[in-house]
């Protein structure tokens, strides 16, 4: 009963902490969904086409093709919620939540801005707050579980091109988290801990990026893998394999897929600048005030989703096995150099 | 038939493929920034509904029947066109008129129901060749669409009113009654002789 009466008696705490669930289930969704936008209008103007611009509010207002993105939800949402016969039931049904759900617990440890203190305690800008024990090995262990969404989708859907998709990308994740694990190991060495905070509070005045510039190149095309983006988008492949462990899904089904992709994009990105790009810290200001930092944490975090798409637009895709020969002769050894190195590199500085 | 391999000669900076994913990123990063400050009107995308793209002079869209200047039309049902047709797609029934006035032409003859068909149509311009009296235009519009198929089979009407917005001329829904059968001067041994 005393918890019932701590929701009836909100302390700040627990006020913080809902305001906290909002921004961060609220925060990666919404990005997500803008990047959809962005990837169809980015992606256009590379191509030097327009991309959606005919969807408008209320029928008058294109506000630059925003209003497709709402256009879109309400079309997954009326489709017909077509089930093939020959799927595996429950698991067809869960596998998109299996995506989705791993998809937006990563975001939890991520420190989104500098933490302040008012009346006395202590406000931080994480859900979860610094020392909680798991620190960067969660989203790294979240990361690695949202393989099952897409194996269950591929399994569950009972069709050859499903299956084929799901075995690759599971390869694939497979093969590259070693790279990334290895390459997130010399983060840690160098910042002697794996709590979040701790790394960005490290960074101040240097970002991670320049001492492990290595690292970040490696870390950053492990989570071009990692998300199933190109060059690395071994998900689908619509001459090999039509749109792989999507081909059965329809309606909101396919939506909630195709989200969660786009919610793992904002969360490697979020992982990527908070290991190399200095998290919520602003480059020339010691100590940045909290809407700043988070302002600064947004700007990085959008930049690093722009590269996603950037990316994706300017290379052609690997074939199989150059992505598998990348991943291991090359991705790995070069995780391995790099953490040597800078064990090396700390051994002198210990040593003298 | 030789097969020509070309060994391209890579140097160690192309070889650790950062360089150049950063040079290929710099070229679509700026395709990018170009379109972006390209106003909507001088991008290379014809943007359909709103805007069109002007057809080739020679382009064979849809046909219209020709008129005089009173709305009469120029057929004089002679069959040449549907003659020519290699789609057999034009119907024609040709009735006498014999209410001679100077704007009909002095025709006796102009089709009581004139039918193409577009959706056998080919769009061949051979009845455009055929016509001896340059009746039958197949002009620029490409815009042909319809719920029905039985839509798509236009009559005389139909086909004297296809450009008549365009050109700014009323549309005509019935042959014209002859105005006041006058004759000019110096015409009376014209074509009735």
């Amino acid at each position: 009963m005393e918890s019932f009466a701590h929701i009836l008696h909100p302390t700040p705490a627990t006020l913080w902490m809902i305001v906290k669930v909002l921004l961060v289930f609220g925060g990666p969704l919404t990005i997500a969904s803008l990047l959809t936008w962005g990837e169809r209008r980015g992606a256009a103007m590379i191509q030097d086409r327009i991309g959606p611009n005919r969807a408008a509010l209320f029928g008058r207002w294109p506000l630059l093709g925003l209003p497709q993105i709402v256009a879109d939800g309400i079309k997954s949402f009326l489709k017909e919620d077509l089930v093939p016969p020959h799927t595996a039931g429950l698991l067809f049904w869960l596998a998109p939540m299996f995506a989705f759900i791993p998809a937006v617990m990563g975001f939890a440890v991520i420190p989104f801005g500098r933490s302040f203190t008012l009346g006395g305690a202590d406000y931080h800008m994480s859900l979860l707050d610094p020392g909680n024990g798991m620190g960067m090995l969660y989203p790294m262990a979240i990361g690695a579980v949202a393989v099952y969404g897409i194996l269950t989708a591929a399994w569950s859907s009972n069709n050859k091109w499903s299956i084929l998709g799901g075995m690759r990308v599971s390869a694939q994740m497979v093969s590259y988290e070693l790279a990334m694990g290895l390459a997130v190991t010399a983060v840690f060495m160098r910042t002697g801990g794996y709590d979040p905070h701790e790394i960005v509070a490290a960074q101040a005045g240097l970002w991670n990026v320049v001492p492990q510039f290595l690292g970040f190149i490696v870390f950053t095309s492990c989570m071009f893998a990692e998300t199933n983006r190109l060059p690395f988008d071994f998900a689908e492949g619509e001459s090999e394999i039509v749109a792989g462990y999507l081909t059965e899904y329809g309606s909101m089904k396919f939506a909630l897929m195709y989200l969660s992709d786009y919610i793992h994009i904002v969360t490697a990105s979020a992982l990527v600048v908070t290991l190399y790009l200095g998290g919520w810290q602003v480059p020339f200001v010691a100590a940045p005030g909290t809407l700043l930092s988070v302002a600064s944490f947004l700007g990085k975090l959008l930049f690093i989703c722009w590269l996603f798409i950037w990316v994706r637009w300017t290379l052609p895709r690997f074939r199989y096995d150059q992505l598998m020969g990348l991943g291991w002769k090359v991705m790995l050894p070069l995780a391995l150099a790099n953490l040597m190195l800078h064990a090396w590199w700390m051994h002198r500085a210990v040593m003298g | 038939m030789a097969v020509v391999t070309r060994q391209v000669e890579l140097n160690w900076l192309d070889r650790t493929y950062l360089w150049p994913v950063l040079k290929g990123m710099v070229i679509t990063i700026r395709h990018f920034f170009r379109q972006l400050g390209t106003p909507s009107r001088k991008r290379f995308t014809l943007q359909y509904p709103d805007m069109k793209r002007e057809m080739p002079a020679g382009y064979r869209g849809l046909h219209e029947l020709k008129r005089s200047e009173d709305g009469a039309v120029k057929c004089v049902a002679c069959f040449m066109c549907a003659e020519a047709c290699p789609a057999r797609c034009i119907t024609i029934e040709a009735e006498e008129f014999s209410d001679l006035a100077l704007t009909q032409g002095f025709e006796e003859k102009r089709p009581r129901i004139f039918q193409i068909d577009m959706l056998r149509c080919i769009y061949c311009g051979f009845c455009e060749e055929a016509c001896p009296k340059d009746a039958i235009w197949l002009r620029k519009d490409y815009e042909l669409g319809a719920f029905d198929r039985q839509d798509l089979r236009f009559g005389k009407w139909d086909l004297m009113n296809t450009y008549a917005r365009q050109d700014g001329k009323p549309e005509i829904i019935s042959d014209p009654k002859p105005a006041v059968p006058h004759v000019p001067v110096g015409v009376q041994e014209g074509p009735c002789s």
